[in-house]
């Protein structure tokens, strides 16, 4: 356990909310007045999947949890959650639907994810930058080279997620979405 | 994408972004009809006044020999008004550009946002919460929706009163706590450790009544129906009248709908030693927080000696006004050219 300050902050980063671990998925500064400046944060409950507001004091401590990060491969979903294994290891865990949350959307079968582990639980996926998915599903449109208009088009990639891309791009093609947001990248 | 981009994508965008003129149109019509005068004020100045929660923009003025002085960008137009009114203009207001820096990555918040300041002379406090109800009323019927305002699929009936609470009330009602009793520095410690709150021998009294306000209490104000909350305490008031019939408490409310703060009033004070005196202390903090540093602005406090009327005073954010008529969730929703937009992360 570190105990970090609000100065240390990250998105997606894990600490210890009324002694129960929790991620923090937003955070903003507060200035009430008076000298007294605030941090208000969005945490969720890595137990239960629910999201609460806390207005930590700027500067307060809080604890950071330590996570360690697996490179796993991910198998196939099971119950309420989804089954990876690590390939060296063949250790398997399950991280749960609720903290895995919209990623499901571009996780495919046998990719290898950077998983989170807490304490030995499975706590959730490292975002990575980009995923690389092909393109199963799209209407023929648009000039090639047409980005400059900004006009997107909604397509259906391998793992079943619809995404909206430049006109340009064709079935089969391969792309990179930023997971985060879910929007196009560029070619891949 | 930038918001142009945006819009010439998706036409049905305009509408949208059109709601703020139509705000401002109705803001000016409810004040012309109320005989105020609107007033412009420099929004390039040579001293701010010193206020230690904000930081100012920082820029050079330059003479035709370029001989540079210091200059900052205004963040709120309430001291020329202020020296308006010693010089007798009466009920006056502005709708300008205020600049308050670091204040980004918020969806209520952009480094150059539209202010609306509005002034009553020789009136009580009382007044202006009255302005504040009409004045929603009148831009949502001038937008023609009655008097049903609709935000993120809440609606609020604006023929009904809004909510008014005071401070002392709020706490007692959504905290749970006598803020009598917690205006001793040694049991509001202990009420804030009971609940849980971290809390340690430098946190200020300031500190302690914040986290319980902004936990506690802000969450409430607004989300049924209108709110306004008064008569907050002194020391987070300082440039407020003290009321007069308990000086612990000051002059100043604040309103919410939906959730959103939208105005912050002052029952203003007009003692130029208390006010130079706050000014001082303010700086002393800009300095030990590392911000940009200047002088305050004396002339202001000549103006003060010379005798500012009894008056009351309002900000409203205009953007967030925006942000309620348009149904948006995020400032930038409401600006063609957001902060985001110009500057690359």
């Amino acid at each position: 356990m570190a105990t970090i300050s609000t100065a240390d902050f990250k998105k997606g980063m894990f600490v210890a909310f009324k002694n129960e671990p929790h991620q923090i998925m937003e955070f903003q500064h507060v200035n009430p007045g008076k000298g007294s400046a605030f941090v208000r944060t969005r945490l969720k409950s890595l137990k239960t999947g629910k999201v609460q507001e806390f207005t930590y004091k700027s500067g307060e401590s809080v604890e950071e949890l330590p996570v360690e990060t697996h490179e796993m491969q991910y198998l196939y979903p099971q119950g309420e959650g989804y089954v990876f294994m690590d390939n060296r290891t063949y250790d398997q865990v399950t991280v749960p639907k609720l903290l895995i949350g919209d990623f499901v959307r571009f996780m495919k079968e046998n990719d290898t994810y950077q998983i989170l582990i807490h304490e030995e639980d499975a706590i959730g996926v490292r975002l990575p930058k980009k995923v690389r998915l092909m393109v199963t599903v799209a209407n023929e449109g648009g000039a090639r080279g047409n980005t400059v208009g900004g006009a997107l088009k909604a397509v259906t990639l391998e793992t079943g997620a619809e995404v909206n891309v430049p006109l340009f791009i064709k079935q089969g093609e391969m792309i990179a979405i930023d997971p985060e947001t879910g929007s196009y990248v560029e070619r891949a | 994408m930038k918001t142009w981009q945006k819009l010439k994508q998706n036409p049905a965008l305009w509408k949208q972004y059109f709601i703020r003129e139509q705000v401002i149109k109705a803001l000016r019509s409810f004040f012309d009809e109320r005989k105020f005068h609107e007033v412009e004020t420099p929004i390039l100045i040579g001293n701010p006044p010193a206020e230690s929660y904000l930081d100012v923009f920082e820029t050079t003025l330059l003479d035709r020999h370029r001989n540079p002085k210091k200059a900052y960008l205004s963040t709120s137009p309430e001291i020329p008004l202020k020296k308006l009114m010693v010089a007798g203009i009466g009920n006056c207001y502005s709708i300008t550009k205020s600049f308050r820096n670091t204040e980004m990555q918020s969806h209520t918040h952009n480094p150059e946002f539209t202010i609306l300041e509005w002034y009553r002379t020789q009136t009580a406090y009382t007044k202006i919460m009255d302005d504040c109800e009409a004045f929603i009323l009148h831009i949502n019927s001038v937008l023609g929706h009655g008097t049903t305002l609709t935000y993120q699929d809440k609606s609020f009936d604006l023929s009904k009163k809004w909510q008014r609470i005071s401070v002392k009330d709020a706490f007692k009602k959504w905290a749970r706590v006598d803020l009598i009793e917690f205006f001793d520095i040694k049991k509001a410690r202990k009420i804030c450790a009971k609940k849980g709150y971290a809390v340690t021998a430098t946190n200020t009294w300031e500190e302690l009544y914040n986290q319980i306000y902004l936990n506690e209490i802000e969450p409430y104000l607004g989300v049924d129906q209108p709110t306004i909350i008064y008569d907050f305490p002194g020391s987070v008031a300082a440039l407020a009248r003290k009321k007069p019939n308990d000086t612990r408490f000051a002059e100043r409310f604040e309103f919410y709908i939906a959730g959103l703060e939208l105005g912050d009033c002052y029952g203003e004070l007009t003692d130029w030693k208390e006010q130079e005196e706050r000014f001082n202390t303010e700086l002393v903090e800009i300095k030990r927080l590392g911000k940009t540093t200047y002088d305050y602005d004396h002339d202001f406090i000549s103006a003060l000696k010379e005798g500012m009327p009894e008056a009351s005073g309002i900000a409203v954010g205009v953007d967030r006004l925006v942000m309620l008529f348009a149904d948006v969730a995020n400032i930038a929703e409401t600006l063609f050219f957001p902060v985001e937009d110009q500057f690359e992360k």
